[in-house]
């Protein structure tokens, strides 16, 4: 009785070229997803970076235009806690004096413009507030010291 | 339970305080609300401003989930983390100096007017009074209620604190005269909301600035509705030449939850002492945290931008409505003045039928207070449903 080694199928050749192919593709697609998955993720840290600086840089901004408002603002200005209570002896001295009203208008306005830049509103906004409220047809001067001189186009 | 049955236990058990619409709400989320048969509405009241990040908002709900979880409450004798961060942040967005947390809108008015009253009396005043607008609305608690004279006219509810004015809106000059020595401050929505949506003039707000200032007293910003970004900026006193002494805040703060605050600055900041005023609930675990997952999402520089473009998107689209004769407000915050002779009111109930929830305030006005998250999408359907409603309205 002779043993004689099988063959090789000749048949299973192409399958196993299939099945590697297919194992093949199967790597190929997992490194693809794996690569993609990596992109989205460097692109997700990078936006996530990009917003916090941005939320950063608003926050800083946010909290100089506030110390601005603080310093427009008389009735806020460097006060020590309690520092607005009158003593009881100023209530028969004190008289009814409003601010002129020039002044008064020209802080107002100041004030707005600064409390606008504060809340985020756009140059444009402001200035047109400022027109409609207060009659100031070119607000660049006020609007240059609070956000900067505008960038030519 | 059917709409019919719930009715019929409102009617049985309930102070008949409220008229109700005839819908019962089971779910929402944004700007969207379904009834129990499974009906959509497009929210365009957010509960009268209170869901302004929108119906279960899923930041919301995870911190009061948390919250819950670990510590819900344990009175204000004791500290929780969420009362000080709150205070902490909303006094750093606005006046700089203390805050009283609250309940509602209407207790953080008490606070104020509290703190105004002793503010005058250690200036020597006796007798102190608070000048409001007419129409103005500030609560319904006896403090609060004395500065709304709508309804503090009512004898029937009297009588209502004494020392309490009102002079026209925006009459600058009536508000001058009305304030004097004995004046302990001027309280005033900066938008009247209830009203119908009116926003104080530029010159009124200069004008109660000034009057305030010459004999001091407390100017008060009453931004119950208007404040935690409503009007595209956090404080709507931020597009305002003035700033107030005293600000309230309460609606949209907690997200849904009930929370309110009394924010004053440092020139009023020391006037309450220990005994002065409390509140057992006031500044709960839950609500603080509800109210910092807001002004996460609020106080945020896109946030405002997209509630100043999406309010300019909504009120340009109403302005070209027929029968449409103004729109007042600013940002997400407008009364839509309708033409005379059309009843707001049938039309309110018309929108509803069609899948819109507005709200009514006066007869000729429509008031929209949609979620500050609301999309482009459902601003122009909120736009075409109200021009459906109105091109259809035969009275």
């Amino acid at each position: 009785m002779s043993a004689r080694k099988p063959k090789k199928s000749r048949g299973k050749a192409p399958a196993s070229t299939s099945e590697a192919a297919e194992r093949l593709a199967k790597i190929v697609d997992a490194a693809e997803q794996a690569a993609a998955s990596v992109i989205d993720d460097a692109e997700r840290q990078a936006q996530e970076q990009i917003d916090e600086a941005h939320e950063r840089a608003d926050r800083m901004v946010a909290e100089r235009l506030r110390e601005i408002a603080d310093e427009l603002d008389p009735g806020h200005k460097g006060e020590k806690p309690g520092g607005h209570l009158k003593p009881v002896e100023d209530v028969s001295e004190k008289r009814k004096e409003p601010a002129p009203e020039g002044r008064s208008n020209s802080a107002g306005a100041r004030l707005l413009a600064t409390q606008m830049a504060v809340s985020g509103a756009e140059r444009e906004d402001i200035a047109k507030r400022l027109r409609s409220s207060f009659d100031i047809e070119d607000a660049d001067e006020i609007l240059d010291a609070i956000l900067g001189p505008q960038e030519e186009e | 339970m059917t709409l019919a049955e719930l009715q019929a236990l409102e009617e049985r058990y309930l102070m008949r305080t409220y008229r109700r619409g005839p819908v019962e709400f089971v779910r929402g989320e944004g700007a969207v609300l379904w009834d129990a048969d499974g009906k959509e509405y497009l929210d365009f009241l957010a509960g009268i401003s209170v869901c302004s990040v929108g119906h279960c908002n899923p930041a919301v709900v995870e911190a009061v989930c948390e919250q819950s979880r670990r510590l819900m409450h344990v009175s204000n004798l004791f500290y929780t983390e969420p009362m000080v961060r709150l205070a902490e942040r909303l006094a750093e967005s606005s006046l700089g100096g203390r805050v009283f947390l609250s309940n509602s809108g209407t207790e953080a008015n008490e606070c104020a007017i509290k703190v105004a009253r002793k503010h005058a009396n250690a200036r020597g005043v006796e007798r102190p009074r608070i000048v409001s607008f007419e129409r103005d609305f500030h609560g319904r608690t006896y403090g609060a209620l004395s500065a709304t004279p709508g309804l503090a006219a009512d004898p029937a509810l009297g009588p209502m604190l004494p020392g309490f004015h009102s002079v026209p809106l925006n009459d600058a000059a009536a508000l001058r005269d009305a304030v004097d020595e004995s004046t302990a401050a001027v309280l005033i929505e900066p938008i009247q909301g209830e009203a119908g949506v009116y926003p104080v003039t530029d010159e009124a707000l200069l004008a109660a600035r000034e009057a305030c200032d010459a004999v001091g007293a407390l100017l008060i910003l009453d931004e119950i509705q208007t404040g935690v970004g409503r009007t595209g900026s956090l404080w709507a006193y931020e597009q305002s030449p003035v700033r107030p002494d005293v600000m309230t805040t309460a609606k949209a703060l907690g997200g849904g939850l009930p929370i309110g605050a009394c924010v004053a600055s440092p020139a009023a900041a020391e006037v309450l002492a220990p005994g002065d005023h409390g509140s057992t609930f006031a500044g709960g675990a839950v609500a603080s945290a509800a109210a910092l997952a807001v002004l996460d999402l609020v106080d945020n520089a896109a946030m405002l931008r997209s509630v100043r473009d999406l309010g300019t998107r909504l009120r340009e689209g109403l302005l070209a409505l027929d029968r449409v004769r103004e729109v007042r407000g600013r940002g997400l915050m407008l009364g839509v003045g309708l033409e005379d002779g059309i009843d707001a009111a049938l039309v309110g109930a018309d929108l509803l039928e069609r899948g819109l929830i507005v709200n009514v305030p006066e007869p000729g006005t429509l008031r929209l207070l949609p979620p500050l998250t609301v999309e482009s999408s459902q601003v122009e359907r909120a736009v075409a449903l109200i021009s459906e409603s109105l091109l259809s309205y035969s009275g």
